[in-house]
């Protein structure tokens, strides 16, 4: 088990947004933002749009689904952590809306999570002090 | 309530969109250095005046912000079920009032419309007047903030602007990034 690091200091560096296109899947889409713009760890600073269907983690790993089309991204959080293995990986958190506005929330699973429209996103890239 | 909980993984949905499908699935730009700016939403005012004209007279047209909470006295919404024109795979809902409402938490991207006018595109979580929490596309030029100013966190997008254009594969206009800018 890699070691758990509770406190970690940094800065933060360049700022991305993008537009990531319909079909495309949102936590990976945001993994691919980072290889597009070089940033190897971030931040979410701002999101929004929307997912032909939404899939959220539950607790006892299920995985709770809310039917669209569309269901709006109304909140969004997490950040892009590079990791030893030379991947990139999102965790991304938040809260959307069915198409008749009704509320749920969790974390988003990967591959699991349709762009319907469009999906917007600002980055704050984070540079771990060495 | 269109949601259901299971043990098997879902199998994502492709839709197919009106338009031809467009290989560059992410349009992206950088600024060198983020710049960030603590605005706060005077009562009284628009969502959309409250964010565009106090940003615009620091230069700043292009940003993403982040609505930290707070009492709006009169707000619209609409939620995006499918188009039934299917002209789109959506469309907008007619605008659903909600009244004297609590949001709770929003993301609103500024930009340019079509027009090169101010574009606000705003997302949120709110509690209705009725007591219900729903979230949708915030209308805001109608949102009125109400007694107490809203805080919001800015960030700017500099070296790049945002620009509503026509999206053929959707077929309708979003908001898309442009490297040229007038920000700052």
């Amino acid at each position: 088990m890699a070691e758990m690091i509770a406190v970690e200091q940094g800065s933060m560096g360049r700022v991305a947004y993008a537009r990531i296109a319909p079909n495309e899947d949102l936590v990976q889409g945001v993994e691919k933002v980072c290889l597009a713009e070089g940033f190897r760890n971030a931040f979410v600073r701002g999101a929004l749009g929307s997912l032909v269907d939404a899939c959220l983690g539950t607790v006892d790993g299920k995985y709770l689904q809310i039917l669209g089309p569309a269901v709006e991204i109304v909140s969004l959080a997490g950040e892009v952590r590079s990791g030893e293995d030379g991947s990139l990986r999102a965790a991304l958190t938040g809260v959307v809306a069915d198409p008749e506005g009704n509320v749920s929330g969790g974390p988003f699973i990967a591959g699991l999570n349709p762009i319907c429209m469009t999906f917007e996103v600002t980055l704050e890239e984070w540079l771990p002090a060495k | 309530m269109k949601r259901v909980v299971t043990t098997a993984i879902p199998r994502p949905r492709t839709l197919i969109h009106p338009g031809r499908f467009n290989p560059v699935r992410i349009q992206s730009h950088h600024s060198t250095k983020g710049r960030h700016v603590r605005l706060a939403l005077l009562p009284g005012v628009s969502l959309f005046d409250g964010l565009v004209k106090p940003l615009a007279e620091i230069g700043i047209t292009s940003a993403s912000t982040t609505i930290l909470g707070g009492y709006f006295g009169g707000l619209q919404y609409c939620v995006a079920p499918p188009d039934q024109q299917r002209q789109a795979v959506i469309a907008y809902s007619k605008p659903i009032t909600a009244g004297h409402t609590y949001m709770i938490f929003g993301n609103a991207t500024l930009g340019k419309g079509m027009n090169g006018a101010p574009l606000v595109h705003c997302h949120a979580a709110i509690r209705t007047e009725s007591g219900d929490v729903k979230g949708g596309h915030i209308l805001t030029d109608t949102c009125i903030v109400g007694r107490d100013p809203i805080p919001v966190l800015v960030t700017s997008l500099d070296e790049f602007e945002l620009r509503q254009a026509y999206d053929p594969e959707t077929n309708i206009p979003l908001l898309q990034p442009y490297k040229e800018t007038t920000n700052g």
